[in-house]
């Protein structure tokens, strides 16, 4: 019973932690293809996330085939946003990260007031389907039942891009890239083509993160930031280019956020960039570097 | 004086005093309002862009709905009424600022959405001694004698509730909100006066709990706390989107059935709407409601939404009421509206019937001694809005 007390407090927050870990991985798997494959720092990713969300929001009722319609045609908004951001960055992919970031920044900028001009400076309302619009009883704890589907949902999206990344022709010539992008050039691949998927395919990701993310970290002025940030600190954590270390990473930023700030509130401000220091300062390259692409 | 004057000389100043009388609306037609005499410069600093935008926007709608309903005059004069964009705070606010006292030298400045804002601004008052009629924000300031504010102290509407929220619950109260200043007044509002009417804080330390601000989007893990804490009800204050993350995620929560008592602005205008059925029952304190059942209510109401979606805001009321107050302070100004008169003349302005009932300037804070209002989030035909259902405390002073 002494350690039922203890820990009874904590069952939602680590719960909560695995949802918010694996929408912040789903996030932050394309800004991590990006980075890894193309070589390409996309500061407007979280942009692509708000694109996702804000279609969300402006196309669910609240039923079913309004859900399947926001997400298809989320992930093909984001998707093609993604091209147009390699297709922008084609005359300067050669560059340094600097005049990427500077580029991808702008747009990011640009893309934000484009949104805020077409849906407004308030935060849109966003519609589950009605069915999973409550709360269920978990371990004798209420928790939204949304979020309990997503986390099933966010876990088949996971393994579905390991498998892609394992198993397909596409994920090989990727990983191949990763490795040795000249040699990949030789064996008749173009990389500017490589970098165009993979953007696309970053977008993709970010839309349907955006879109069923959308009831958990919702569309509105600040959400292209927030999401940018929370996947940049899961780069650092996880490493680039590999899949596994980058979920470690988006599970450690979902407990960290959750469970951590129910054990140390007072803490809760400096918890994320505090782990992430740490993580730094004890293994200078990340936390799954050890082996690359696995 | 009067009382020593002879009979004859009364006479004629009251002859006197009819024909100026009747040559004053002459005179000013001739003149068409364009005259130095006939037009008077009002500035008004807002968040037009940024995070306060929704907020801004509302005070810039509210003034202006005043002036086209009074034929765009105030106090019998012509308006030309410059707008400048607060932006997200006090780096933009101060420029903005600059421009329309020093450079267009208005009459008086209004408006200003963050506390901050005004605090930036302040001493760019004192160097113009130009009056400032605030609609919304209203930091701590050592010398109010140029500030007046139509808004409220943030630490009011806490304690407007405290009282009710004693009597309404059996057992202890969990207070949280955002850290920073805004957050600390309007909490320390509400704890205090509910202590001291005897109440009691389900908070571990007895003291409110603060979210890192505006970083917390997810409140998972404080309902957790709230609900290990074995509170019977929640007091909060958040605005904005965390007022929308917190109401949405409450209302899945482990505490969702504990009753939730807020500062109005936890469901007041846009985010009403984002916050949708989560919002549905939630109790607010607040100086404003537009159901308020009163003449200048009615007709403010009608005006909003004639030209806007939605019922107006307790932001749009306070800027609709500081036009009012300009109204009369410039018409008791006299001849001569200087800064000078106009700010003399808002001193003496006593009762101000407005939309949210009669109020009053207090003599040592500026700001309204008013009526709060309990309002609770109800179905009104096709929406959710915030009904009121009853009268609260007249806090201010």
């Amino acid at each position: 019973m002494a350690a039922g007390i203890r820990f009874d407090p904590y069952v939602v927050p680590a719960l909560d932690g695995v949802a918010y870990g694996l929408l912040v991985f789903v996030a932050a798997a394309g800004l991590v293809l990006c980075f890894g494959v193309a070589g390409i720092l996309n500061l407007a990713h979280g942009t692509l996330y708000a694109i996702g969300g804000y279609t969300a929001a402006a196309l669910l009722d609240g039923g079913w085939p309004s859900l399947a319609l926001a997400l298809a045609v989320g992930v093909v908004a984001a998707t093609a946003s993604g091209a147009l951001v390699a297709g922008l960055l084609t005359r300067v992919a050669a560059r340094n990260h600097l005049t990427q970031a500077l580029l991808t920044f702008g747009v990011a900028l640009a893309g934000g007031s484009l949104l805020v001009g077409a849906f407004g400076p308030d935060d849109p309302p966003v519609r589950v389907p009605a069915a999973l619009d409550g709360s269920v009883v978990v371990a004798g704890h209420r928790y939204a039942a949304y979020r309990l589907v997503f986390i099933v949902v966010a876990a088949l999206l996971a393994g579905l891009l390991h498998l892609v990344v394992r198993r397909t022709r596409a994920g090989m010539l990727v990983r191949a890239a990763v490795d040795d992008a000249e040699m990949v050039a030789v064996l008749g691949v173009s990389p500017a083509r490589i970098r165009v998927g993979v953007l696309a395919a970053a977008g993709a990701l970010a839309g349907a993160a955006g879109v069923l993310g959308a009831p958990i970290i919702g569309p509105g002025p600040d959400t292209a930031d927030a999401v940018l940030l929370l996947s940049l600190v899961v780069v650092v954590l996880g490493g680039l280019g590999s899949m596994t270390g980058t979920l470690l990473a988006a599970l450690a930023v979902g407990q960290i956020q959750t469970l951590g700030v129910a054990l140390a509130p007072s803490a809760a401000p400096f918890l994320l960039f505090a782990a992430m220091a740490v993580v730094l300062a004890v293994r200078a390259r990340g936390l799954a570097t050890a082996r690359r692409t696995t | 004086m009067s009382l020593t004057m002879p009979r004859r000389s009364r006479a004629r100043t009251a002859a006197l005093l009819a024909l100026v009388l009747l040559a004053a609306p002459a005179c000013a037609d001739d003149e068409g309002g364009a005259g130095p005499g006939g037009s008077v410069k009002i500035g008004l600093l807002a968040s037009l862009s940024g995070t306060y935008q929704a907020v801004g926007k509302d005070i810039r709608d509210g003034f202006q709905l005043y002036l086209s309903t009074h034929d765009g005059k105030l106090g019998g004069r012509t308006v030309d009424l410059v707008v400048a964009d607060e932006g997200n705070g006090a780096a933009t606010a101060v420029p903005a600022a600059t421009k329309l006292l020093k450079q267009d030298r208005v009459v008086a400045l209004t408006g200003v959405v963050g506390g901050g804002s005004v605090a930036a601004v302040y001493p760019l008052l004192n160097e113009t001694k130009v009056p400032f009629v605030g609609s919304n924000g209203r930091p701590e300031l050592k010398d109010v004698s140029r500030v007046w504010h139509t808004s409220y102290l943030s630490d009011e509407p806490g304690e407007a509730i405290a009282q009710h929220v004693r009597g309404d619950v059996k057992g202890s109260v969990y207070a949280i909100g955002p850290d920073y200043q805004g957050g600390w007044d309007e909490l320390r509002g509400f704890t205090e006066a509910f202590v001291k009417a005897g109440g009691r804080l389900a908070n571990p330390d007895g003291k409110a709990t603060f979210t890192p601000f505006p970083t917390t989007t997810n409140f998972t893990p404080y309902f957790a706390r709230i609900k290990a804490s074995g509170a019977d009800a929640v007091y909060t204050f958040y605005a904005g989107s965390a007022a929308v993350d917190f109401v949405k995620q409450y209302a899945q929560s482990e505490v969702k059935d504990l009753p939730l008592y807020a500062a109005g602005f936890l469901t007041e205008g846009g985010v009403l709407n984002a916050q949708g059925e989560a919002a549905r029952d939630i109790y607010s304190v607040l100086n404003y409601s537009p159901d308020l059942d009163n003449a200048e209510n009615r007709e403010f109401v009608a005006a909003w939404k004639a030209e806007h979606d939605g019922s107006p805001t307790t932001y749009a009321m306070a800027s609709y009421d500081a036009a009012a107050v300009l109204d009369r302070a410039i018409a008791a100004a006299g001849d001569e509206p200087t800064p000078e008169h106009v700010n003399a003349a808002i001193g003496q302005l006593g009762q101000i019937a407005s939309p949210r009932g009669t109020w009053q300037f207090s003599p040592t804070t500026h700001a309204p001694v008013q009526k709060w209002y309990l309002r609770q989030v109800r179905q009104d035909g096709r929406a959710l809005s915030n009904t009121v259902v009853g009268d609260l405390a007249t806090v201010g002073g």
